[in-house]
């Protein structure tokens, strides 16, 4: 029956691991207790969103100016997935602990090393049941969309997609987070601290230091929450996007260090470091990536397009002197309306911040401070102000191109719905959950296999 | 049940040492295992018998020693490819049914149903295979540890405490198989006595704090 020789030639296959790994969550209480109670929270934040949404959409359906600045991305889909932002922050490190800390706890891990697996594919193995338990996680706040279409509201694909996909990375990063802290700590208790250290923590250091000058600011940008910012502002960015990957590989591969028992701590110690240092030179290298995109359906990250395409052809290098400090409401103005805008519609522009504090702060009296230098080739102008209106007429006449005329129709008409989500509650608050419910009643019963093994007959053995 | 020894051995382990700060948990530990042979490793407790069970099979790292198969050394990674070691006291997959955990292993690697299901029969495993393992009794949950190695191909199974938790009758049901086992797949468990009711060649483990050199071969 059994060959003396080693087994070292077999290939195992992928799919029992894969399976048992998504058994693993799905037998655990941790995902269905998630589950059910976000329903609820989901839920009521969609009603409360649309119900301030169809407010807003009385006085907006009366004027066309007041519509356009009604956008379903900022008034729907923002507050309802800010809830399931709550829920993954809280309560998925619970969830994605347990594909690691189950085996850690109970020994089992000892047989899972055995098996004819690298611990690569075991992680990987892991990873790929954690996605599956975030899109699982997801779909309280995807019945969303669905009841947001049924009620008549708007839905751009791209700018949905891109926020849709912007929370299942932030809930693998979580989970990745997780199985992290579940490689390095002996019990699920310690592993659920040191995964909510990290993300309570990310969350803390968000709303205390943001805004702040130097390194505080830089430590604010570590920051979780800032990940799902970008996405939120319906903005496409290589760099945060292949940023959070290589995070999550980063954890992965860290958790990969940490798993094997038979490795003497220090050797594991050598190898951590080595792979947050690679981790840290390649999201420094990634960082670089300059491919970006606005998916928003309103351009706000973005000039005019008739602007955008006459910024496009100048070719000869601008320079931008800002005499502000980052901290300065203007300078963060000044950033999102023009700036950010700028460095996408003209690949050859420079900026410069020239004022590292204020002068109230250093007490100089700076008279330069406050001017934005723009220098085109040879021509140089000097403005204070931090509009658009303002500035691009003046780079206009830097280049001395004629000022571009707008679109014709191309503006954003906005989407003002005037609409009750009462008929939703009873979806999110009974039905949703019985379905879960249910799910969950089927995902105990026993399985059918046993009969298989039991009615085959032992003579055919070997 | 000694196995043929004047053939070379299957496994030849030669001073495995084991510290933890100055003390001695395993020190300049040897044997060998030959085909058809059930090796008993037998100690009270403490002597660090679960220890070098766990360092054979690359599970704890070993401050020195060598371990060899068929003359070839095995790296740590490596030993899981001849080797397959049901630790002690261990309920493995505890929220899941025992035929899943069973169908996990057999589909991992690639065991015919067939096998699967004789392994059932000997062990006596058909009344709970619909059973979560969190309830099943300690004597059925070590009759599935001890399915699992059966199911497992690898040519060399080691066990810690196999009969732990068995009634005399079981232990003696158990003690027939693994003798008729040995035959095709040699056995090292680690017990403080049993290991004798399989005919097993015993290997005494010195109580750990020993110095090294203080268990020479073949003592």
């Amino acid at each position: 029956m059994r060959s003396r020789e080693t087994i070292a030639a077999r290939r195992a296959p992928l799919r029992p691991l894969l399976a048992k790994e998504i058994r693993e969550i799905v037998a655990g209480r941790a995902l269905w207790i998630m589950l059910l109670l976000m329903c609820p929270l989901i839920g009521y934040s969609f009603f409360q969103a649309v119900s301030l949404y169809a407010e807003s959409s009385v006085a907006a359906q009366q004027s066309p100016v007041l519509a356009a600045s009604l956008s379903p991305l900022d008034g729907v889909l923002v507050p309802t997935f800010g809830a399931s932002y709550v829920a993954v922050t809280l309560l998925f490190p619970f969830v994605a602990i347990r594909v690691l800390g189950q085996e850690k706890e109970t020994g089992t891990l000892r047989l899972l090393l055995q098996l004819p697996y690298r611990t690569s594919t075991l992680i990987g193995a892991k990873l790929a049941a954690i996605l599956a338990a975030v899109v699982v996680v997801s779909l309280p706040a995807l019945a969303t969309l669905a009841w947001w279409t049924s009620l008549g509201g708007h839905l751009s694909a791209p700018e949905t997609s891109n926020l849709v996909g912007g929370h299942v990375l932030y809930g693998l990063l979580v989970g990745a987070i997780a199985l992290f802290a579940a490689a390095v700590t002996d019990s699920t208790a310690t592993a659920a601290i040191v995964a909510l250290a990290f993300t309570i923590g990310s969350w803390v250091l968000d709303f205390t230091i943001a805004g702040r000058p130097g390194i505080l600011e830089w430590l604010a940008h570590l920051s979780l929450t800032q990940i799902l910012r970008t996405f939120e502002q319906g903005f496409l960015s290589a760099a945060v996007a292949l940023g959070v990957i290589a995070a999550i590989g980063g954890f992965a591969l860290l958790a990969g260090i940490w798993l094997p028992p038979g490795v003497a701590a220090r050797v594991k110690l050598a190898q951590s470091i080595a792979c947050i240092l690679a981790t840290v030179v390649v999201v420094a290298l990634i960082a670089q990536t300059g491919f970006s995109r606005d998916v928003s359906e309103d351009r706000r990250n973005s000039f005019p397009a008739a602007d955008a395409r006459v910024l496009a052809k100048l070719s000869e290098p601008l320079q931008v002197s800002v005499h502000l400090a980052p901290e300065d409401p203007r300078f963060i103005d000044l950033q999102r309306n023009v700036l950010s805008k700028l460095v996408r519609a003209m690949p050859d522009a420079t900026i410069r911040l020239a004022a590292a504090r204020q002068p109230i702060a250093t007490g100089t009296g700076d008279e330069t401070y406050g001017q934005i230098e723009f220098t085109y080739g040879a021509r140089t102008d000097v403005t204070r102000s931090t509009s658009p209106r303002e500035i691009l007429p003046l780079l206009y006449g830097l280049a001395q191109v004629p000022v571009p005329q707008p679109d014709p129709g191309g503006g954003y008409p906005g989407y003002p719905l005037r609409t009750d989500a009462q008929i939703t509650l009873p979806f999110f608050f009974a039905v949703l959950p019985l379905l879960i419910a249910l799910a969950w009643w089927l995902s105990r019963r026993p399985p059918r296999q046993a009969f298989a093994f039991t009615t085959e007959t032992t003579n055919d053995r070997h | 049940m000694d196995g043929d020894q004047a053939s070379p051995a299957l496994m030849d382990v030669a001073a495995l040492t084991k510290r933890y700060g100055e003390q001695f948990a395993l020190a300049d530990v040897a044997f060998d295992i030959h085909s058809g042979e059930v090796l008993g490793i037998i100690g009270p407790n403490g002597a660090g018998k679960t220890t070098l069970l766990e360092g054979l099979a690359g599970l704890l790292p070993l401050d020195s020693g060598d371990v060899r198969w068929q003359g070839r050394s095995l790296s740590r990674a490596q030993r899981r490819n001849a080797t397959f070691y049901l630790p002690d006291g261990l309920r493995p997959y505890q929220d899941q049914y025992v035929a899943r955990v069973l169908a996990f292993f057999a589909g991992v690697y690639r065991s015919p149903r067939a096998q699967v299901a004789w392994a059932i029969e000997r062990l006596a495993l058909a009344p709970v295979l619909q059973k979560r393992v969190n309830a099943l009794s300690k004597g059925f949950g070590r009759r599935l540890m001890l399915a699992l190695g059966l199911i497992a191909p690898q040519p060399l199974l080691i066990m810690d405490e196999p009969f732990d938790g068995f009634d005399l009758r079981q232990t003696r049901d158990v003690v027939h198989m693994l003798r008729e086992l040995a035959g095709e797949r040699p056995h090292a468990c680690a017990c403080h006595s049993s290991a004798r009711r399989c005919g097993a060649r015993m290997r005494p483990v010195p109580a750990a704090g020993r110095r090294p050199g203080a268990c020479p071969r073949n003592a």
